[in-house]
C-alpha cells in the first residue's frame, strides 16, 4: 500500500505535472492551427517555425535587457503582426484559387523552409537557453511542483479560456464563426471578411508565439525546435477534429498525458509511434476527428 | 494538300511529349559529353537527380493525377533504399533481384500504409502520410539493427550485366536514365488506359466517380501502392550510387524536396517532375557550393512558383509551345491554300 502511494507521489504525479505543462503549450499550438484551419481552410505548415520565432523573439527581447515578463507580453503582439503580414502578403495571393487547400499548404510549407533557414542564418544552429524566470517549487500534499511549470499551466489555461470566450461569447467571435460558416453571406452583411481572415491568422500565429516563449525556459531554443512539436500539434488537431476548439483542448491534454505517462514504461523513442497509433485508431472510428469544426457545431 | 496537313496535325505529338523527348535527348547529350570529358562528379550528380526524379514521378502520380497530396513519400523511398542496401550487403549483388525484391516490399509497405492513409481525405490524407513517414523514420533512426542514425555504410556495387557494375558512373547513369525512361513511359501509357482515366476522374471529382458506380477507394489504394513501388524502386538505386543509406532518406526533407521538384516542374505532366528534379538538384549543388543556406533559395523559388506559376514550369511552357506550334501550322495551311 505504502509502495503504491509512494509510486503515485514520486513517480506518477511529477510525470502528470510535466505532461500537463507541456500539454497546455501543445493546446496553444493546436488551437492556433485549428482556428486557422476552421476559418481559412489553411493547413499552416509553417506553424512550427512561428513557434520557433516566438521563442527567438523572447531570446532577443531578453537579450536587449528586458525582463522575461515583458518579453512574454510583447512576443504575441509581434507575432500577430508577423501573422497579419504573412496572411495579407502571401496567403491572400493563392487564397482564391480553385485548389486552395493544396496551394496554401504548399505555400506555408515553403514559408517554413525559408523561415527556418533565416533563423539559422541569424542565430546559428546551436541551441540557446533562457533562464527560468521563476525558480523554486511549492510543496503540496508532500509533492513538489516546480513553480514555473505551474505558472505555464495557469497562464495557458487563462489564454485558452480567453480564446474560447473571444470566439464563442463576443461579437467578434460571432463574426469569425459566421465567416467560417458562410463566407459570402457574411461578406454581404457588410463584414470585411478579408480582414477577419487576416486577423484570425494573426491570432493563430500569436498563439504559436506564446507557446514558443512559454516553453523556451523549459526546452532550449534552436531553429528546428518546431519540427517535432508541430507534429504533436498536428496529431492533436487531427484527433480533435480539424477546426474544432473543444477538440484541440481535449485531445491536446489527453495526448500529452498519454505521452508522459507512457514514458514511464516505454522508451521515449516510442512516444511518437504511440501518438500516431492513437491517431490512426481515432480516425478508423471517426474519420473526421472527435469533434466538428468551427462554425459548424 | 490541306487534308494532309490536317492529318499531320492529328498525328502530331503534344507539347508535353515533345518536351519529354527533349528531356531524354538532352540527358543522352549530357551523358556523351560527360563520358568524353571523363567526368565523375556531374555524372553522379545527374544520376542522383534522376533517382530523385523517380521519387518525384511517384509524387506526381498521387498529386498531379490522383489528386492526393503525399507529404511522406520519402518513407517508401527510404524503405526501398534500406531494402536494397541490406540485400546488396547480405545476399546478392544482382541489380535485377534487388530491384524486383525492393519493388515487392515497397508495394507491400504501400499497401499497409495505404490501408491507413486512404481512409482519410484531402488534408487529412496529407497529414497522415506525413505522420506515417515521421514515425517510421524515427523507428529506423533508433533501431540498432539498421545502424541507427549512422545508417548502413559500405554497400557493395550492384551488377547490372556481367562486367558492368553501378560503380562505373557512366554505366550507372545510363542505366538510371533508361530505368527512369521506362518508369515514365509506363506511367504515360497507364494514363491512356481506362484505369488512368479513372484516376484523373477521381482527381477532378471523386463524388461523381463514386456515383457512377466505381469503387474510388480501390482505385486510390492501387494508385498509392503503385506510387509506393515507384518510390521504393527509385530508392533502391540510391545505395548503389552513394554506397550508403541513412535515416535522413526517410525524413520530411526528402518528401518535401520531392514535392518541390514536382510543383516547380509542373504537376500532372509527369515530365515536369523530372525537369524539376534535374533543375533543383542542380541549383542545390551549385548554390550549396557557395553557401550552406541553399534551402532559403529553394524555399523562395518554391514560394514564387506556387504564387506565380501554380502549374509549374512545364505546365506553363507546354500550352505556350502548343499555341506557338498551332499558329505556325495555321500559317503553313494558309500558305498552302493560297499556293
Amino acid at each position: 500500500m505504502i509502495d503504491a502511494l509512494e509510486w503515485l507521489q514520486y513517480v506518477l504525479a511529477p510525470q502528470v505535472i510535466n505532461g500537463a505543462s507541456i500539454g497546455v503549450a501543445v493546446v496553444l499550438m493546436a488551437l492556433g492551427l485549428t482556428i486557422i484551419f476552421g476559418l481559412l481552410d489553411v493547413i499552416n505548415m509553417a506553424h512550427g517555425e512561428f513557434y520557433a520565432i516566438g521563442a527567438y523573439a523572447a531570446v532577443v527581447l531578453i537579450g536587449m535587457g528586458m525582463p522575461f515578463w515583458w518579453a512574454l507580453a510583447l512576443t504575441p503582439v509581434l507575432m500577430a503582426v508577423v501573422g497579419y503580414i504573412t496572411e495579407r502578403s502571401l496567403i491572400q495571393r493563392v487564397f482564391h484559387s480553385k485548389d486552395r487547400h493544396t496551394l496554401t499548404l504548399l505555400l506555408t510549407f515553403g514559408l517554413g523552409i525559408v523561415l527556418e533557414d533565416v533563423l539559422k542564418i541569424i542565430f546559428g544552429a546551436n541551441p540557446l537557453r533562457i533562464e527560468t524566470p521563476i525558480g523554486g517549487a511549492v510543496e503540496m500534499l508532500g509533492l513538489f511542483f516546480p513553480n514555473y511549470r505551474l505558472f505555464v499551466m495557469g497562464l495557458g489555461t487563462l489564454i485558452v479560456a480567453a480564446v474560447w470566450i473571444l470566439i464563442f461569447r463576443t461579437k467578434i467571435g460571432a463574426i469569425v464563426r459566421a465567416a467560417a460558416f458562410d463566407r459570402h453571406m457574411t461578406a454581404s452583411l457588410g463584414v470585411p471578411v478579408n480582414k477577419v481572415y487576416a486577423l484570425t491568422f494573426a491570432l493563430g500565429v500569436a498563439l504559436a508565439g506564446i507557446a514558443g516563449v512559454l516553453l523556451a525556459p523549459i526546452y532550449s531554443v534552436f531553429p528546428t525546435m518546431g519540427r517535432d512539436f508541430v507534429l504533436i500539434a498536428f496529431s492533436v488537431v487531427i484527433i480533435g477534429g480539424m477546426g474544432s476548439i473543444k477538440g484541440a483542448v481535449i485531445a491536446g491534454l489527453l495526448l500529452t498525458q498519454i505521452q508522459s505517462i507512457s514514458s514511464l514504461y516505454i522508451s521515449p523513442v516510442w512516444s511518437d509511434p504511440l501518438l500516431f497509433g492513437c491517431m490512426v485508431l481515432v480516425l478508423m472510428w471517426r474519420p473526421q476527428g472527435l469533434f466538428g469544426r468551427l462554425g459548424h457545431a | 494538300m490541306r487534308e494532309s496537313y490536317l492529318i499531320s496535325i492529328s498525328k502530331k505529338i503534344s507539347a508535353v511529349q515533345l518536351l519529354a523527348i527533349l528531356f531524354f535527348g538532352l540527358s543522352c547529350v549530357f551523358a556523351i559529353i560527360a563520358i568524353v570529358a571523363s567526368d565523375v562528379f556531374f555524372l553522379r550528380l545527374a544520376t542522383e537527380a534522376m533517382i530523385f526524379g523517380g521519387l518525384a514521378l511517384s509524387v506526381d502520380l498521387l498529386l498531379g493525377i490522383t489528386g492526393l497530396l503525399p507529404l511522406g513519400q520519402a518513407l517508401f523511398f527510404g524503405f526501398g533504399a534500406y531494402a536494397s542496401a541490406l540485400i546488396l550487403k547480405n545476399w546478392t549483388t544482382s541489380i535485377w533481384i534487388v530491384l524486383l525484391i525492393s519493388t515487392l516490399f515497397s508495394a507491400l509497405m504501400g499497401g499497409l500504409a495505404g490501408l491507413i492513409a486512404i481512409r482519410s481525405k484531402g488534408v487529412y490524407f496529407a497529414l497522415i502520410s506525413f505522420g506515417l513517414a515521421q514515425v517510421v523514420s524515427k523507428v529506423v533512426f533508433n533501431s540498432r539493427d539498421l545502424g541507427a542514425s549512422d545508417g548502413i555504410i559500405g554497400v557493395p556495387n550492384a551488377e547490372i550485366l556481367p562486367g558492368l557494375t553501378s560503380g562505373d558512373p557512366a554505366v550507372f547513369f545510363s542505366f538510371t536514365i533508361l530505368f527512369i525512361l521506362f518508369l515514365y513511359a509506363g506511367l504515360n501509357y497507364l494514363l491512356a488506359t481506362p484505369y488512368g482515366r479513372q484516376l484523373i476522374a477521381i482527381k477532378t471529382n471523386e463524388h461523381r466517380v463514386a456515383f457512377l458506380g466505381f469503387n474510388t477507394w480501390r482505385y486510390k489504394l492501387s494508385a498509392f501502392v503503385l506510387a509506393a513501388s515507384i518510390a521504393g524502386v527509385s530508392g533502391a538505386l540510391y545505395p548503389m550510387l552513394r554506397g550508403f543509406v541513412s535515416p535522413e532518406l526517410m525524413f520530411f526533407q526528402v518528401s518535401g524536396n520531392a514535392i518541390i521538384n514536382v510543383i516547380v516542374g509542373g504537376t500532372g505532366t509527369l515530365i515536369g517532375p523530372l525537369y524539376g528534379s534535374a533543375l533543383l538538384t542542380g541549383i542545390r549543388s551549385v548554390v550549396g557550393s557557395f553557401t550552406p543556406h541553399h534551402q532559403l533559395v529553394i524555399g523562395v523559388l518554391f514560394m514564387a512558383v506556387v504564387i506565380l506559376l501554380p502549374r509549374g514550369i512545364i505546365g506553363y511552357l507546354a500550352p505556350l509551345l502548343d499555341s506557338w506550334r498551332s499558329r505556325k501550322r495555321n500559317a503553313k495551311i494558309q500558305e498552302a491554300d493560297h499556293g
